[in-house]
């Protein structure tokens, strides 16, 4: 029987009093924390609704869609469904941006292209188009500019091949789409048949993964939701699973939610294997 | 097989052949490799009389056994994560709070409190704590769920630790435990949460304290 | 004196010699030593504070813990922030006050139509004297400077506390309502002006689940 090592009684480190920011000590577009962003604003800038909440100068917010702006916005949105969930911040100033106290990082493409779940995306220079992506849920940043994306703790970048949770997943680079891939093993046999007529049975909630293959950068986040229901081994309508579990109307009714996270409905009975080929539209 | 910490909300964590891994359903945010994920309906080793004890406890956490070769990542709910390495010693943690651990630790059911005897269970259930633990002992590695991260801190004989229950994480090392009702937990009643119970550790380890009164 | 210090960023840690602190209630985590917890009511500022609690509906209840050792105090997860008055003024939402040392004079001020729409409404707790206060925000706190000529204006649901010679003042800004979609249906920014710091919290209430 050995001991456990043992911690001391902690101390923390000695602090040099909070920094405080003014206007023009606040950072030029970068963080000021891990979860908050400071854009400098000369001109325009688009916006997630409802994720500033400090600035400082003179800065009008206009909804997407609003008149004046429409033209601008025919070029950068090809995304109308998500068009009433931002807002095109307008003017000169610094402004602070924050997203339920999610991590924040921000993104530099340099004519590339990336793809991010729609809840998790902040905000984008206006160098940026905005299209939505064939993943329902997921929306596709190109050309060249910076844009913010929150997520739920840093941020972590894997390469292909890999396999992750659909939860977990805050988007990807330049590699293909992902294709759905379900765990061999679990759709064999008969009881795996039973499973997969009747959606139920000791599921382990890890027998459907989005799979990464090719070049490029996955990332990852530790979970999509703050505080999620918790499984207790339903298969159907995982959160994160783009349509999963919701009866589809058309291909169209690919967003959901508002552009904010993708609601947890439920639909008990058929599991979501059931619906696979019309989930992708195949 | 150690864990490696990546950020403080995922942990990754090699796998073998020959050597499996018990995880919470659900935890798994991306794998490499050949891995296979099967749900645990007796909810790991431990047999029928752990079951029972899981049952009255009334606790419903499906774990699965992850075999195979590669590397897994973990993490569940955006809760920070913990990893603590047991080197042949015990953690005794909330089962909840459990989110992945090595195939080679031996686990049991124990509810703390219990050297309250019945009163003891009472208090439990009046609270709501629901204070049974997963008792893990060996050598292998651990990874624990908290909400908002979690701070050791040291017991030792005749420096005993009163923790809140609902921010009770783990603890490791011969400890024992009481749950006590706070001097003056009349006056704390207006809040029906207050300080009215604590966990008294008394022994020589280690307690885990979560920085939030919120339960998983 | 009791000692104040943060043990990571979420958790406050109080040594005590024998004197007491008030903090928010239930919020003890953990504590070494010998302690007592004694509820206190009205949060120290006698019948007024009490009735003004229970217009605003204000859930400030207050304990007060004496003793030997250290406790420590954690509130959801969320950032604690330390602030040191020195005979300056602390405005802060109820919600968002942690823990004071003993000799800080905590009361309710009313606002009145200037006050944060964001559901503490009208009424604002103010915190005087001299010593330790620890005030709590939904991830680390933004301090943003306020000084003539460079007025801020703040989310109100991103509001957490502000400290010095400031004038607040609701301001419906035209295009705000577009921005602030997100349920709760606040059209409304507050507007910070004169001298003084802001303290805003990287969230907005409305989405941070409870509340309490």
């Amino acid at each position: 029987m050995s001991y456990p090592p043992q911690p001391t009684l902690p101390w923390s480190t000695a602090g040099q009093g909070p920094v405080t920011y003014d206007a023009y000590s606040l950072p030029v577009n970068d963080n000021v924390n891990p979860y908050a962003f400071s854009v400098e604003l000369n001109g325009s800038y688009f916006l997630q609704k409802g994720k500033m909440v400090a600035y400082y100068g003179d800065i009008s917010f206009q909804g997407v869609g609003h008149g004046a702006l429409d033209r601008l916005l025919g070029q950068q949105f090809n995304s109308p469904l998500h068009a009433s969930d931002w807002v095109v911040a307008q003017g000169r100033g610094k402004m602070v941006l924050a997203d339920r106290a999610f991590d924040l990082n921000s993104y530099d493409l340099d004519q590339g292209n990336l793809t991010v779940r729609s809840g998790n995306l902040l905000a984008f220079e206006p160098t940026l188009a905005l299209k939505q992506s064939i993943i329902p849920g997921f929306l596709t940043l190109l050309g060249t500019g910076k844009f913010v994306a929150a997520s739920n703790g840093p941020v972590h970048f894997m390469e292909p091949p890999v396999r992750v949770d659909p939860q977990a997943l805050v988007g990807w680079a330049d590699c293909p789409a992902p294709c759905h891939h379900y765990d061999h093993h679990y759709m064999q046999g008969v009881l795996g048949g039973l499973r997969r007529l009747t959606g139920l049975g000791g599921a382990s909630g890890e027998e459907h993964q989005f799979e990464f293959v090719g070049a490029g950068q996955v990332l990852l986040q530790s979970s999509e939701a703050l505080m999620p229901e918790r499984s207790v081994g339903q298969v159907d309508a995982e959160p994160g699973v783009p349509g999963g579990g919701l009866p589809q109307q058309g291909y169209q009714g690919g967003h959901q939610g508002g552009g904010q996270q993708l609601p947890n409905l439920q639909v008990p009975g058929l599991g979501n294997l059931g619906d696979l080929g019309r989930r992708f539209g195949l | 097989m150690p864990f490696h910490k990546i950020n403080g909300k995922m942990v990754e964590a090699p796998v073998q052949p020959g050597q499996r891994m018990f995880s919470q359903r659900g935890a798994m945010l991306g794998y490499r490799g050949e891995v296979s994920f099967t749900p645990n309906l007796t909810g790991g080793q431990g047999g029928v009389m752990s079951m029972i004890g899981r049952r009255v406890a009334n606790e419903d956490t499906p774990l699965m056994t992850v075999e195979g070769r590669g590397t897994v990542l973990f993490g569940h709910g955006g809760h920070h994560v913990h990893v603590v390495d047991l080197v042949g010693d015990t953690l005794c943690v909330e089962a909840d709070r459990l989110l992945a651990f090595d195939g080679t630790l031996q686990q049991s059911t124990l509810f703390m409190g219990s050297q309250g005897g019945v009163m003891g269970i009472v208090r439990g259930q009046v609270t709501g704590q629901g204070l049974f633990t997963t008792r893990l002992s060996g050598h292998g590695s651990v990874a624990v769920m908290a909400h908002g991260g979690v701070f050791e801190l040291p017991i030792t004989p005749g420096q005993p630790v009163h923790v809140d229950p609902q921010a009770y994480v783990a603890h490791r090392g011969e400890v024992t435990n009481r749950l006590s009702s706070a001097l003056g937990w009349r006056d704390m009643i207006g809040r029906g949460s207050g300080e009215a119970f604590q966990l008294e550790l008394s022994g020589q380890g280690t307690v885990y304290v979560q920085a939030s009164e919120e339960k998983l | 004196m009791a000692q104040f210090r943060l043990q990571g960023s979420r958790v406050l840690a109080v040594d005590l010699a024998g004197d007491a602190v008030k903090a928010r209630n239930g919020s003890m985590v953990a504590y070494t030593g010998q302690m007592t917890f004694k509820k206190l009511s009205g949060g120290g500022d006698g019948l007024r504070g009490m009735v003004t609690r229970r217009l605003t509906g204000e859930q400030m209840t207050v304990m007060e813990v004496q003793g030997k050792g250290t406790c420590f105090f954690a509130a959801q997860a969320t950032e604690i922030n330390l602030v040191r008055l020195n005979g300056e003024t602390l405005f802060v939402e109820a919600d968002n006050l942690l823990c004071t040392e003993a000799g800080l004079r905590t009361g309710t001020t009313f606002t009145g139509l200037n006050g944060m729409a964001s559901g503490d409404g009208l009424f604002t707790t103010k915190v005087e004297g001299s010593g330790w206060a620890a005030v709590t925000s939904n991830g680390p706190a933004v301090i943003l400077r306020v000084s003539q000529g460079m007025p801020l204006r703040v989310d109100p649901g991103a509001y957490v506390a502000h400290t010095g010679n400031l004038n607040r003042s609701l301001k419906s800004g035209a295009g705000w309502t577009t921005l602030m979609g997100e349920g709760g249906g606040e059209a409304v920014q507050a507007e910070f002006t004169g001298e003084g710091l802001v303290y805003v919290q990287p969230s907005e209430k409305i989405t941070f689940g409870g509340d309490v």
